[in-house]
């Protein structure tokens, strides 16, 4: 990235990273300890240590120069190209359609590619955090900026995984867990294969007709991206364990009010459980970051009132 | 999402998941022998191998829409249809595969519809259709709605339902495998598999299989300003080369005008239909002096060769985020739009420039400059998806090796593709490489316990030799080079962005003999070399991104050589080629496919010429 003008202006990306144990060393050391879990009473096994990576965990900065109108990808290509080539992230399009990029960002999940420098990079306030790692809340901590000593430096950015998926290596996360649980509800049109026919029978439309009205019920929902911020951000996922997520809720809402397919009740039934609509919570931070603009929290609650209304 | 464990040997094997890959996949365990076949309780071994997670294939990033005769808001005609991709293409185009297009397009749509793809639609329910440059009635008298469309995401409604699908159908997928090898039997005659490198686990897995389809997409890494996703390395098509096969008129790579500056992202055809005009550094609206009576809204090709026109005589401007950079963009000026009007009808444009260019385009000019979109050519194959050589004058099919979609070439895109046209030609054609596949799988299944057993694999077998070389490069790439080697300071990741200056620089919308020759000389002295030297800066086998980025970059030389190579033999300009020293269209001896292999060879192969004749190209 060149410089712009004589401004120099630099931007810190503080990045979690991890890099995992090779699988050997991992294998030797299970069957070296006779209290190393192989499988679990309770079933699921292999699961649970699959999803708990071990491995080296530090926090790395890069600096490095960067306009304000910068997204936080480019960037990262930036440290990719010219810092550090091993660093791990995923990116695709690099536009926000591919949902390949979410991290969390200071602490919020969200795609990579739309974040920009300027809406997320915040300057260092070391009195926030004491020695012990405690964060200090209801007094007003005063925070320095000295403008003289700053210019030019746009903030620091923090990095990290998508929070409630298992790491796999510094900002890649595993979300298997997301797409079998969008797998497990069905996620494809089931239609009665009936056509428009004429008065004689004829059939005189190939399509499944649907009035704009029609599609308008579902249409947001079928744009989702199935990015995992939803997931990233809600509090009772985490892990995925007890709650089959709000992603995996919106692809069989999608479908629920689709008016060509035929199985909505089905496909109510099979979310009407524990760790289904029950388990949300209606916090609707999954709400806040989406891509695509869905109000999944609303639409969970609509889907949860649907439900219950039978 | 990874395979448990790789079986002995596959019925097919399908490499890519987007339009092309899942299209294939669904149109062969849908076809009616397949569904015997599996009444009769033989399940068939297929594995789809993807270098991404599924559903991030950049399929999902086309806006406009999908063409086809529907017919569903005016009188349409499939023969329309045909004259159009046709004419649009140049006359480069193969009449029998535009003509099964044109044809087969609206019972492909209407397979979509079903799979799920939640078009928009007419009041009456009938899926929408609109405008899209090209497409006309009455043999190009005026434009006709022929693209169905999903508002501005058909793409992503096309991969989606296209996955659903395949989850319904219980496919097994390998997800983030990237192919390293395309294996085919020493005489040429028939494939072996392939070699997939696993990027979780870090292992290279020799697979094989009686099918393979590579369907990879397409290749606008190859420039440095593209509007393809960081993936699109052109993978399948330099597999292909490797193999020893050859590539079809890989010469046509067609440039999008109006992409956002140096980010390469689209800013929809729409924007100057609305009323945007391009302006050059003195502000004045030149699209008039090259396309009169057209000006702004000329065919695509027109309008970035006349760009780059500008920009070649000096009156380009610099992109204003890096002001001291080229001068190799133009402004569109939008800022004649209704503000009102502006966000109702080009919502996702405005969107893009407010952010991706931190600008008001209501009120501020919008920097542009030529995007690389599409590759028009790529692996010769039939109508029925198997690729073959042209040797002697023939089409010599390698058996059980098929390609579809943009990686491919059946030919209907010619010198130039029209808009609407390219998920229809991955869909249709991958469903029918699909089709032929079952074909021959339900011939002689790998699970049929009533046939021979196949020979066991052994240790000399193609497959299992490659991935021992692959396993013995990856160890060698895993070597960290000491810091102060030159080469060990070098990484992919520039490389690439070099490679894209260069190849931009030599072909980008304009091209001559010299600037070939440059290009060429540079890819063989200096990247091709980089790119041989290049070691990952990491040990770690998992998740080791530099390790594919390296081979990518590999493909992607290799493949530039190839379009530099085409490019330096057709001594003509058609379509999206202009070539500045030879600026005429030469169908005398030109109405050729150029067929280029690795050596940098180029034979020729002559059009299918079945219903209209050559005629000028005018809009």
């Amino acid at each position: 990235m060149s410089d712009m003008g004589n401004v120099v202006n630099t931007v810190t990306l503080r990045v979690n990273r991890f890099a995992p144990r090779p699988e050997r060393d991992r294998d030797r050391s299970r069957g070296g300890s006779p209290f190393a879990k192989k499988s679990s009473p309770f079933g699921g096994s292999g699961a649970s240590a699959r999803r708990r990576p071990r491995g080296k965990q530090w926090v790395q900065d890069y600096t490095l120069s960067a306009r304000p109108e910068d997204t936080v990808l480019d960037c990262l290509l930036s440290i990719k190209r010219t810092i550090d080539p091993t660093l791990a992230f995923r990116y695709s399009c690099g536009h926000g359609m591919c949902g390949s990029d979410a991290v969390s960002i200071n602490g919020t999940p969200t795609l990579l590619c739309t974040a920009t420098v300027k809406d997320w990079a915040k300057q260092p306030s070391v009195s926030m955090v004491d020695d012990e790692g405690f964060r200090h809340t209801g007094d007003t901590a005063v925070i320095e900026t000295d403008d003289g000593d700053d210019s030019g430096n746009l903030g620091i950015i923090e990095l990290a995984p998508l929070p409630g998926f298992p790491v796999q290596r510094d900002l890649i996360a595993d979300i298997d867990q997301m797409l079998d649980q969008i797998r497990r509800l069905k996620p494809y049109l089931q239609a009665n294969d009936e056509l428009a026919t004429t008065d004689e029978g004829k059939i005189d439309v190939f399509e499944y007709l649907q009035r704009p009205e029609q599609l308008a019920k579902y249409e947001q929902l079928s744009n989702c991206i199935a990015c995992g911020t939803c997931e990233g951000s809600c509090p009772v996922y985490a892990g995925g364990e007890a709650f089959i997520g709000p992603a995996a809720l919106i692809t069989a809402s999608r479908f629920i009010n689709d008016s060509r397919d035929v199985q909505a009740a089905a496909r109510m039934d099979a979310i009407d459980s524990a760790d289904g609509i029950a388990a949300c919570q209606s916090v609707r931070a999954c709400s806040r970051e989406c891509p695509r603009g869905i109000d999944v929290g609303e639409e969970i609650w609509q889907l949860i009132a649907q439900i219950k209304e039978r | 999402m990874s395979p448990k464990h790789v079986e002995d040997l596959y019925d097919a094997v399908i490499v890519g998941a987007g339009a092309a890959g899942l299209s294939a996949a669904l149109g062969m365990l849908r076809s009616e022998r397949m569904r015997t076949l599996k009444a009769s309780g033989i399940r068939p071994n297929i594995l789809v191998i993807s270098k991404l997670q599924p559903l991030r294939s950049h399929t999902g990033s086309a806006e406009g829409g999908i063409a086809a005769s529907l017919g569903n808001v005016e009188k349409d005609d499939w023969h329309w249809h045909y004259f159009d991709t046709v004419k649009g293409g140049d006359w480069l185009v193969d009449q029998d595969a535009a003509k099964l297009l044109a044809q087969e397009a609206p019972a492909t749509v209407i397979a979509l519809e079903h799979a799920g793809v939640a078009f928009s639609r007419t009041d009456d329910g009938h899926i929408a259709q609109r405008r899209f440059g090209g497409h006309t009635r009455d043999f190009g008298k005026a434009p006709v709605r022929r693209a169905a469309y999903a508002a501005d995401r058909i793409g992503h409604q096309i991969l989606f339902s296209l996955w659903q699908q395949c989850v319904a159908e219980d496919i097994e997928f390998a997800e983030e495998w990237y192919v390293t090898d395309l294996v085919i039997s020493e005489d040429g005659s028939k494939v072996e598999g392939v070699v997939a490198f696993d990027t979780h686990k870090g292992v290279a897995h020799a697979i094989h299989a009686r099918n393979v389809l590579i369907a990879t997409g397409g290749a606008g890494r190859l420039f440095h300003t593209t509007s393809n996703s960081w993936d699109l390395t052109g993978d399948g098509m330099a597999l292909a080369l490797t193999a020893g096969l050859q590539l079809e008129d890989a010469e046509f790579v067609q440039f999008h005008p109006t992409g956002l500056a140096h980010t390469g992202i689209l800013l929809s055809e729409a924007a100057r239909a609305e009323g945007g005009v391009l302006r050059n550094a003195d502000g004045e609206a030149f699209m008039e002096h090259y396309a009169p009576g057209h000006a702004d809204l000329a065919a695509r090709d027109v309008v970035s060769r006349s760009i780059m026109a500008e920009i070649d005589a000096g009156r380009g401007i610099p992109d204003p985020k890096d002001p001291d950079g080229p001068k190799d963009c133009v402004w569109l000026d939008m800022t004649g739009i209704e503000t009102r009007h502006m966000h109702e009808v080009l919502p996702q444009v405005v969107e893009t420039i407010e952010k991706y260019a931190d600008l008001d385009p209501t009120v501020s000019y919008v920097p542009v400059k030529p995007t690389a979109h599409y590759t028009m050519g790529g692996i010769p194959v039939s109508t029925d998806g198997e690729v073959y050589r042209w040797h002697d004058g023939e089409r010599r099919t390698v058996e059980g090796l098929f390609a579809a979609g943009e990686c491919s070439c059946v030919s209907v895109h010619g010198a130039n593709r029209l808009g609407g046209n390219s998920l229809l030609d991955a869909c249709l054609f991958g469903t029918r490489s699909g089709q032929t596949m079952a074909a021959r799988i339900t011939d002689d299944p790998v699970n049929d316990l009533m046939s021979e057993e196949p020979p066991e694999g052994n240790d000399a077998d193609a497959v299992r030799q490659a991935a021992s070389a692959r396993t013995a490069e990856i160890k060698d790439l895993l070597v960290r080079l000491p810091e102060d080697d030159e080469a060990g300071r070098d990484n992919p990741y520039q490389l690439m962005a070099d490679l894209g200056s260069v190849m931009e620089r030599a072909v980008a919308v304009r091209c001559d003999e010299t600037g070939i020759e440059q290009a060429l000389a540079i890819l063989h002295d200096e990247l091709g070399p980089r790119a041989e030297r290049l070691h990952a800066h990491s040990d770690a086998p998992t998740f080791n991104q530099e390790i594919t980025a390296i081979w990518e970059v590999r493909h992607l030389i290799e493949l530039g050589g190839a379009v530099l190579k085409a490019s330096d033999a057709r001594h003509e300009s058609r379509g999206s080629l202009k070539r500045l020293d030879f600026p005429e269209r030469d169908d005398d001896h030109f109405l050729s496919h150029s067929m280029v292999d690795a050596q940098g060879q180029v034979s020729w192969q002559p059009v299918h010429i079945v219903d209209m004749p050559p005629k000028t190209r005018e809009y």
